[in-house]
């Protein structure tokens, strides 16, 4: 009687477990993606964690408070269990704390190996003991739930519904990211510089530290994009120091991340932070010196010479007072300058929000360029004397306005001309804090204008120039020849970027103007009024042609190295070519993946590779795990990578694949077919 | 004068800094003026040329219970005066919040706990626990004789809020305080406090 009342006691206490079950916070649930694993194998235990709504459990670090989950397992003999892996977590900040949490249902998981020796149809009782925080942002519960499942060996089958589920899961798993990262403390500054293709998709972008000592949690990040580089910014933890080797996560939006490694190193601050040392205003000055001598130097430039030229000799033609002559100056200075400094201004605040551009960045769009061809073409015209241009308008014609229009016309024509000559100067501009960036632009501006400046303000200078006569109109005419080369150029850049229909566009549209401008012209020489008409009509639509103007999808450089005939990775064509006998190389790659943009640029796309490809019939195959496709992991998998990139050679008759390096080069593709 | 007008100095400091922890380790410590659970002013100050000892408590947060409720605490705190540190448990909960204590129920909760620390403080503003860049509850902070602090972080090496882990951990606290006593530098002067966070205003 006694033993019965006990027994039912213990039966109540037990109940009592149960009903303690119903008030947690958070509940854990264990699913397997098997419940028939492989002796020999392993299998996936997912842990579902769901906590109430308000509340909250933890990431690894929870920041700064929280604590982990520690599970304590009970296996049978022989079976192992794996680190608990952690989906992306989210950030909470309370009354200033931070905290590293998920606030949403989320899944951990856990690995089981299983021994080979094991019976099938042995069943396996598992049993986890999970000791974890939940809390709300007012108060934290330690909760411990033990959860049991049996699993009985089988054969590791996967029923698909449950290998979907599973998928769908690790999606919200950090995906490694492949290329190492870098990070640099000075004084209390954090920088981390992740390797990160600059066309690869990046939502909002947060570093998810694993060891405490390397940031200040709660301080802001500031995100910026250097090329192929990701540079975030925050503050040092105020306590601690940062591992030698900094393991974290870096969720890149939309509950997406990548686990990364990062070890001490330089880490440039990027453009526009202001993390730049005062260092930087004496590079500042160096550059700010080699972009005015740049600057003087485009006076001579194709794009920039006959511009100037007309307007220094209408200096020399009128024989103007010493104010008129200053004040021209001045104006054409006051143009050249806030252009420059415009152009300037526009490339960082683009550099800013993200995007990957250059000096001279609007030549990167091919309507821009036809506009400016057809600019180009229209004062090589005016040169050359098919029109003249009324009064009171910009080239050629005096007082302040046109002096400040000629300035304005003719830094923006100088952009062209730029690159080659100031890419040193102008690349220093990009790192260095906006306000001794802007300095550069200036400089260059200022340096553009400094012959016609000193023009302006030296009679003694003026009076060297020629005097004036007849010869003037020769020299106009000869001054066309470099506007035409300039043309040509801008030409050769619209049939690169928008390939040959976009060219035949543009000269279309180019003679269009011409034609126009000719009218107008033969009008002006009859002294009729409104001579302007056709021209103007010309050149509006002719601009208007602009709008037909597209990027060629692919420049043809590219085309040509592109590895002939690749299709996209399937293991059922994978099998169905080794089945032909073909040799295969299979590689995987991501956009997000710096090193496998590297390897392709420089070892896969590659005419060399393309040649020894050809010569020896080689399927190419390529799987893009840019989306994280879960098959594809698998498959990576396999082949003991955690990720891409993943470089595999098959070849006729072998029986598995050959893992080639992670770094590949030209030749050692090549050799591939002929080994 | 002097040294009134230095911890006014110091507060300013203390205070100007929120949001920030802002006490370095091997540094002085920053002093505070706070008012205790009797309604006693109480500064930093007051205890120049002893080793003092902070702890950050919140009563509601079970990692704080797991040290009380086991006696961990208590213990810890006798064995620091038997030290000769003084012992000032800080709590720097805002009013509305978890642990929020008066002046009269934290005395009642300290003769309840049976604890030991030679005065309770209140920080109902979180100016100090800020100034401290104190994050979680506990965590504490020895301050050897000389003003300089020594150590920060969690109680010991065991962060978990299960009472059972207290037998095998390495209380931190204790050894700071036995290595200053000794005239040693103190080996672990820097650990990841752990608890619950701190529950400021705001």
């Amino acid at each position: 009687m006694l033993a019965l009342l006990y027994a039912l006691m213990t039966l109540i206490v037990a109940e009592g477990g149960a009903a303690a079950q119903g008030t947690r916070h958070l509940t854990y649930r264990l699913v397997p993606e098997t419940a028939r694993p492989a002796p020999g194998g392993s299998v996936e235990i997912a842990l579902v964690a769901t906590p109430e709504a308000g509340w909250h459990g933890y990431w690894k670090n929870g920041g700064d408070a929280g604590v982990e989950t520690t599970l304590a397992w009970t296996l049978p003999g022989g079976v192992t269990a794996g680190p608990l892996r952690y989906p992306v977590p989210g950030r909470l900040i309370v009354a200033g704390l931070m905290n590293y949490v998920y606030e949403k249902p989320f899944v951990q998981f856990v690995s089981l190996t299983l021994p080979k020796g094991i019976a099938p149809g042995t069943t396996l009782p598992i049993s986890v003991k999970a000791d974890y925080l939940v809390c709300t942002t007012e108060i934290c519960v330690p909760e411990t739930q033990t959860l049991a499942i049996e699993l009985v060996a089988g054969d590791g089958a996967i029923d698909p519904a449950t290998r979907a589920r599973f998928d769908q899961w690790r999606q919200a798993l950090p995906k490694p990211l492949g290329s190492p990262a870098t990070y640099q403390i000075e004084g209390s500054a954090f920088r981390l510089g992740v390797p990160f293709p600059t066309d690869a998709a990046l939502g909002e972008a947060y570093f998810f530290p694993l060891a405490s000592g390397a940031i200040d949690y709660a301080a802001p990040q500031s995100v910026a994009r250097a090329g192929d580089r990701l540079v975030i910014a925050t503050k040092k933890a105020s306590v601690g120091t940062a591992p030698a080797t900094l393991e974290g996560v870096l969720a890149v939006g939309e509950g997406r991340g990548f686990a990364l490694t990062a070890t001490p190193g330089v880490v440039p601050a990027a453009s526009g932070g202001s993390g730049a040392a005062a260092a930087g205003w004496s590079t500042a000055l160096i550059a700010f010196a080699g972009a005015l001598i740049g600057g003087v130097l485009l006076n001579i430039m194709p794009c920039v010479f006959p511009i100037l030229s007309l307007k220094a000799l209408s200096l020399a033609r009128s024989g103007e007072s010493e104010a008129a002559a200053r004040r021209d100056a001045l104006a054409y200075t006051a143009g050249v300058v806030l252009v420059c400094v415009g152009l300037g201004a526009g490339l960082l605040a683009l550099r800013a929000g993200g995007a990957t551009v250059g000096w001279a960045f609007q030549l990167q769009d091919p309507r821009v360029i036809l506009v400016l061809l057809l600019l180009v073409v229209a004062i090589a015209l005016n040169l050359a004397g098919l029109f003249e241009l009324p009064t009171p308008r910009f080239a050629g014609e005096s007082g302040a306005m046109g002096a400040f229009g000629t300035g304005a016309l003719a830094a923006f024509v100088a952009t062209p001309c730029t690159g080659p000559f100031m890419g040193a100067a102008l690349g220093a501009a990009l790192v260095l804090p906006t306000a001794a960036a802007m300095l550069i632009f200036a400089g260059l501006g200022l340096g553009i204008a400094l012959p016609f400046l000193l023009l302006g303000f030296v009679p003694a200078l003026r009076r060297l120039l020629p005097r004036p006569g007849a010869w003037m109109n020769t020299f106009r005419h000869i001054l066309s020849v470099p506007m035409w080369l300039t043309a040509l150029a801008l030409g050769w850049v619209l049939g690169r970027q928008a390939g040959v229909d976009g060219l035949v566009i543009g000269l279309a549209a180019a003679l269009l103007a011409g034609l126009g401008l000719w009218w107008t012209g033969a009008l002006q020489a009859k002294g009729r009024s409104r001579a302007w008409a056709p021209g103007l009509v010309a050149l509006v639509v002719a601009l208007g042609a602009g709008v037909l103007v597209k990027a060629a999808p692919a420049s043809a450089a590219q085309a040509t190295a592109a590895v002939p005939g690749a299709e996209p990775f399937s293991e059922a064509r994978l099998a169905a070519l080794r089945a032909e006998g073909r040799p295969v190389f299979a590689y995987f790659t991501a956009d997000w993946c710096l090193t496998c943009k590297v390897n392709e640029k420089a070892a896969i796309e590659t005419a060399t590779t393309a040649d020894a490809f050809g010569k020896g019939k080689v399927a190419v195959l390529v799987g893009d795990w840019t989306d994280g496709d879960p098959a594809l992991g698998r498959f990576i998998e396999r082949h003991n990578r955690a990720g891409v990139p993943l470089y595999l050679w098959y070849k006729p008759g072998a029986t598995d694949a050959r893992v080639l390096p992670q770094v590949l080069t030209p030749g050692m593709l090549a050799a591939l077919p002929t080994e | 004068m002097r040294n009134l007008f230095l911890a006014a100095a110091s507060l300013a400091v203390v205070v100007a800094s929120p949001g920030a922890a802002q006490q370095q380790t091997g540094r002085p410590a920053g002093n505070f003026r706070l008012t205790d659970m009797d309604g006693k002013v109480v500064r930093l100050s007051d205890y120049k040329g002893k080793m003092v000892v902070l702890e950050w408590s919140n009563p509601g947060c079970p990692f704080v219970q797991k040290h009380y409720a086991s006696g961990n605490m208590q213990a810890t705190q006798a064995k620091a005066r038997a030290a000769g540190a003084a012992w000032l448990t800080i709590n720097s909960g805002a009013p509305g919040k978890q642990g929020y204590m008066t002046g009269p129920e934290a005395k009642a909760w300290v003769a309840k706990e049976k604890a030991v620390p030679t005065d309770y403080l209140l920080d109902p503003a979180g100016r100090v626990g800020r100034g401290y860049g104190a994050k979680t509850t506990p965590h504490v902070y020895v301050i050897a004789p000389d003003g300089r602090l020594v150590y920060q972080g969690g109680i010991d090496d065991k962060p978990t809020a299960d009472a059972a882990d207290i037998a095998g951990a390495k209380n931190y606290v204790l050894a700071a305080i036995g290595e200053v006593k000794a005239g040693k530098p103190v080996k672990v002067a820097e650990t990841r406090p752990y608890g619950c966070s701190v529950k400021y205003a705001g």
